[in-house]
């Protein structure tokens, strides 16, 4: 048991990150980076609105294609909508909506979790009764409540989707303080008489990035995921507002006859999962000083 | 260890109470039923009649006590829209989603578990990343999208495969396989980090150093100490299947599972339904979690002996 | 593997060409209970005509009214207000029992005297005007109604008068002598009729078997077996018409029907179905209380587009709130309904319109293409220059008083403009009722008129009449006539036929048959 884990410093992170990675990670970095700059750049490069229809111009396929139309280079939905403008606007909404969901399920239960391992007694207690109450509800059920109370808004989907996860953040995160606060190196920090906010950001937090780093990737591809189940269901963002889960969602039935309408986004929801699970276990080896020193 | 079980049962008992509860007021606040339950374009006069035959206007107290008495009597109310007891309705899907979990979870175990553990000795290898890769693939297409791909594929194309219901093995197939690729994708990574953090650690240095094989190291001590971590995300994955239901796997292939007739209970407001059905899986998860616990802190020397 | 699968589904196709006259139908909805009195619902309809018969027939094959005998042989006023029909003699129900004056007695007044509310609630919207049946002979009963009644044939064919067995539903729950609530509870889930088609197996909202009734009073029914099995997706229903796991599915949408005109093994039929999509208004609205605007939004939407874009120009859209099938009631002259841009922009300018929000609530894709439609609809107002946005919403919103516009259907219950927009637009009717719609005393006279006047000419003057109010301040636009499909092997000749209401599965004698190949 050596030093322990800093965080690296920021303005090297990228290039450090790029000297360490192998061919498939540098692709996964350079793939993330440019559908990230795709979405915020979507109003600037696509070519139409995303909501604009063209009731006779439905279901054209895309440029190459019998009956494409000029200047739908993926086609057009069942609205005659262009799919390439769709999908650019909806990735900008997907992924903002999953790092704001990731984020709001990592503060809650990153929090909770904390607290728990680190209290221990009737706060751990409270804590994990609540747990144990999120994991045995099944999730879709307490989205379609939250969003009928609520109604089905943009800022409440960011909610339930942030709700969706943070039970596991808070499971994982207090399995992992309760492990930990029984090594010696805690023990001894803690004798010597420090505060338990200080062990918790000093001690405890470089050694739980790992997991809390896995997670938070698998939950930003689980919200992507979920908030397109909400689709299927007919919960999704309210049209005709796109989300790439929602025109898989919905253009679903589709799939036969036009497949483009699912194909471009569900191919757009396999690259951003992809390209995050890779940049996320790459992360996780690189914070794991043990691997790394061996 | 008896009193960890007997707290174990305690924490089941409170967490079950609060759900029971919870599911109870929250369905209430969610809307009056009468507009999901009844039809469309009633009178005044009518939908009045209507709420007092389906008892609607009793106080909420007297809801939830009649709804409490139903632990101790067995009667759980009718169904607003089946009108048949909810109990059989819930018990008539229980055994289809379960058959359909139970595959999914063999699948996974027999998958997962060593691609996780190849995946972490190969780390530094192709085969550790093309395992990786792989698995990724299984996480990042949308479930109903590769559930919809199988059956163009296997049933509309080839006409080797049955779409409808769960009648023969051949109709577990694609359903399984659909359930089982983000478990697979979840565990195999979950397996191989647990792996990772576990070959990292001195007492794998020490059994190596005292001249373990390479295998036997990896088996006894490695997966062993991981099965700590490989466990729990079981737990979790077992709760989250049974809980979300997999909604869309069920109506996709007409699977008569709980998950499609909880998430249209909740959508067309049959509390009875509804109620009855949440606590039937909430019951189940909080089962399996307690008994996941309970082996948790079995496979972990430093917890039993804490307890 | 390929091996096994492949002998295991000629296994099943053989056995299948052993016994063709077994039939799967894949559904799209099955209903969560089965009782033709209680149920008015488009999912419900599917299934009573097969295992039910009313008193008085008609012939389906015709969209117009031509009556046939039923379960009563003859029929005749014999007061304006009271009608005699004789009884069919020896038709026995699913049950074995034998129907007598006693069980048409039961079975009507069950709903004209109703104390079960589910029956309340349909004989209030429909069958208000009958009064009770006696029993003469025990082949004879006579049927009295309140104020001479026009339509007495056909709400004696409508689905809530079909005929069930005394015995039988009184003996399901509690005491056997005695009526219960619970007895009718019990029948909607074990229903017996005297249709050509028993019941055998009903699992609510997932699956029914139809046996053939062998005993049944008219021609055997062609198939042994029809097994309903509920297929939510749309891909899993065509998919299982290719795997031959059913041989019918219903609700394809026309956007699909490509998909099944390429595939040689596979044909499609579908028709005008007998009811109106339609988009309503809320009167009552604090923002829509001016009907200019409300005429605006009416104008404003091209239904023609709305038809040759979503529906391939399948659909029909109607002038006016008139069907075909009402015979000399049908007055496709009345020009209710226009498309003009231009004066939806006027009338917008003229009642002030300043920009505010109009909401369009939706129920999902409820109805077939409802989803599209509400997109498409609430695009052509922003065009005039509307402030407007969908809201999906999970249930029934017409009886909210913050419903702005919605889209909802107007079935034909039966084939008069009574059993469409009559029973929807009645004064105190459920619109009226709901808060969304207002009548005074002039409307009421008229729809006195039209409903229970026994002169055509005058019931076409005061309908004309009630479609001109409609029009001067509109509470409903009827956007057009659904195509509906039903895809099948194409082997199997079915169609719908036009004299049923909405999505009737007719597997009767004479309605489905095999090619020969």
């Amino acid at each position: 048991m050596t030093s322990l884990p800093m965080p690296p410093k920021t303005q090297a992170f990228l290039p450090a990150l790029w000297r360490d990675g192998n061919m498939v990670q540098r692709l996964a970095l350079v793939i993330g980076l440019a559908l990230i700059a795709m979405a915020i750049l979507a109003p600037l490069i696509a070519p139409f609105s995303p909501t604009s229809q063209s009731l006779l111009g439905r279901l054209k396929p895309p440029a190459g294609f019998e009956g494409a139309r000029p200047g739908n280079l993926l086609g057009t939905d069942e609205l005659g909508r262009d799919v390439a403008s769709r999908a650019l606007y909806g990735l900008r909404l997907t992924l903002s909506l999953a790092f704001l969901g990731a984020s709001l399920g990592l503060l809650i239960g990153g929090t909770l979790g904390m607290l728990a391992g680190l209290r221990g007694g009737r706060t751990e207690a409270a804590i994990m009764g609540a747990v144990d109450t999120q994991i045995a509800i099944p999730f879709t059920l307490v989205a379609l409540f939250l969003l009928t109370i609520f109604g089905n808004s943009l800022e409440v989907m960011v909610i339930v989707l942030g709700l969706s996860g943070w039970e596991q953040y808070a499971r994982i995160i207090r399995a992992d303080v309760s492990r930990l606060m029984r090594l010696p190196f805690i023990e001894a920090a803690r004798c010597a008489g420090a505060a338990p906010m200080r062990i918790a950001i000093r001690h405890l937090l470089p050694n739980i990035v790992s997991p809390l780093v896995v997670q938070f990737t698998l939950s930003l591809s689980s919200i992507i995921l979920l908030e397109s189940t909400l689709s299927f269901l007919g919960l999704g963002v309210q049209p005709p507002t796109a989300t790439l889960g929602a025109m898989v969602g919905v253009g679903r039935d589709y799939m036969p006859t036009a497949p483009w309408i699912v194909l471009v986004p569900a191919f757009l929801i396999l690259t951003v999962t992809f390209a995050v699970q890779i940049l996320g276990d790459w992360l996780r080896d690189r914070a794991d000083v043990r691997l790394r020193s061996r | 260890m008896i009193m960890r079980v007997l707290k174990t049962i305690l924490r089941m008992g409170l967490t079950f109470f609060a759900i029971v509860t919870l599911v109870f007021f929250a369905t209430r606040l969610s809307g009056n039923p009468v507009d999901f339950v009844l039809a469309d374009g009633l009178t005044q006069e009518d939908r009045d009649i209507l709420i007092r035959y389906y008892e609607l206007d009793r106080p909420l107290l007297t809801q939830y006590f009649a709804f409490l008495r139903g632990f101790t009597d067995g009667q759980f109310g009718l169904s607003f829209l089946e009108r048949r007891p909810v109990a059989d309705i819930v018990y008539e899907r229980l055994w289809p989603s379960a058959q359909l979990l139970l595959s999914a979870m063999a699948l996974t175990l027999v998958l997962a578990i060593p691609l996780g553990v190849i995946a972490a000795l190969g780390r530094k290898h192709w085969i550790g990343s093309a395992v990786m890769t792989f698995v990724f693939l299984g996480y990042a297409v949308p479930n109903f999208v590769l559930a919809l791909l199988l059956v163009l594929i296997f049933s509309y194309w080839l006409n080797w495969l049955p779409v409808v219901g769960n009648a023969t093995a051949a109709h577990f197939i694609m359903p399984t396989i659909v359930l089982s690729g983000v478990l697979i994708a979840a565990l195999t990574r979950f397996t191989r980090n647990a792996m990772l953090d576990v070959l990292g650690q001195d007492y794998m240095r020490t059994a190596r150093a005292k001249g373990l094989a390479e295998t036997t190291v990896i088996l006894r001590h490695g997966l062993r100490n991981a099965s700590i971590t490989i466990l729990s995300v079981i737990g979790l994955q077992i709760a989250g299947l049974a809980a979300a239901g997999s909604v869309v796997v069920e109506s996709i292939f007409a699977w008569p599972g709980i998950g499609e007739l909880l998430v249209n209970a909740a959508i067309r407001r049959d509390y009875p339904v509804l109620q009855f059905g949440v606590i039937t899986v909430a019951f189940a998860v909080i089962t399996i979690n307690a008994v996941i616990d309970l082996a948790y802190s079995w496979a972990d020397p430093r917890l039993r002996k804490g307890a | 593997m390929k091996y096994l699968l492949t002998t295991t589904l000629l296994a099943c196709a053989l056995t299948g060409m052993a016994q063709a006259r077994d039939l799967t139908v894949a559904a799209a909805n099955v209903s969560d209970y089965l009782d033709p009195g209680r149920d008015h619902s488009n999912v419900g309809s599917q299934f009573y005509f097969n295992s039910f018969d009313p008193l008085i027939h008609k012939d389906y094959t015709a969209a117009s009214e031509v009556f046939v005998p039923g379960l009563a042989t003859a029929w005749d006023l014999v007061e304006p207000t009271v009608m005699e029909l004789t009884l069919r003699d020896g038709v026995v129900f699913h049950d074995g029992s034998t129907m007598t004056a006693d069980d048409v007695v039961f079975s009507l007044n069950r709903m004209f005297q109703a104390d079960f509310p589910p029956y309340q609630v349909r004989m209030r919207d429909r069958l208000a005007n009958f009064d009770h049946v006696e029993k003469v002979d025990d082949l004879t009963v006579r049927v009295h109604v309140k104020r001479p009644e026009p339509l007495f044939e056909t709400l004696l064919n409508l689905q809530q008068t079909f005929i069930i067995p005394q015995a039988y539903v009184m003996g399901l729950a509690g005491d056997p002598e005695a009526l219960e609530h619970d007895d009718f509870e019990a029948f909607s889930l074990a229903p017996v009729g005297t249709g050509p088609y028993a019941v055998a197996e009903f699992v609510p909202g997932q699956k029914i078997t139809w046996e053939r009734h062998d005993e049944f009073w008219g021609d055997q029914a062609p198939l042994d077996r029809v097994n309903v099995i509920h297929v939510p997706e749309t891909a899993s229903r065509i998919t299982a018409l290719r795997t031959g796991e059913a041989d019918i599915a219903t609700n394809i949408a026309p956007d699909q029907l490509s998909q099944i005109e390429n595939d040689p093994d596979l044909t499609a039929v579908g028709g005008q179905t007998a009811l109106f999509h339609v988009m309503i208004m809320n009167m009552n609205h604090p923002r829509l209380a001016d009907p200019r605007i409300r005429q605006a939004l009416s104008m404003a939407i091209d239904r023609d587009l709305l038809n040759e874009a979503l529906w391939l120009g399948k659909a029909h859209v109607p002038s006016s709130h008139t069907m075909e099938e009402f015979g000399d009631l049908y007055m496709p002259e009345l020009e209710t309904f226009t498309y003009n841009p231009d004066r939806a922009k006027e009338l917008l300018e003229e009642a002030g319109y300043d920009g505010f929000e109009i909401t369009f609530d939706t129920q999902g894709s409820y109805y077939t293409n409802g989803y599209l439609a509400a997109q498409a609809i609430t695009e052509m107002w922003g065009e005039i220059g509307i402030n407007a946005s969908i809201r999906d919403m999970p249930s029934w919103t017409g009886n909210s008083p913050e419903m702005m516009t919605r889209n909802w259907s107007n079935p034909m219950y039966f084939a008069d403009p009574f059993g469409s927009f009559g029973v929807m637009w009645a004064p105190n009717g459920p619109s009226e009722s709901e808060g969304r719609f207002n009548t005074d005393a002039d409307y009421a006279a008229s729809w006195d008129k039209f409903r229970y006047s026994h002169d055509v000419a005058e019931r076409r003057a005061a309908y004309a009449d009630l479609m001109e109010r409609i029009a001067a301040n509109p509470p409903v636009l009827p956007l057009y006539r659904p195509y509906e499909s039903w895809a099948m092997r194409s082997d199997i000749v079915w169609a719908p036929k036009p004299g049923h209401i909405p999505y009737v599965l007719d597997f009767r004698a004479g309605s489905i048959s095999f090619a020969s190949n």
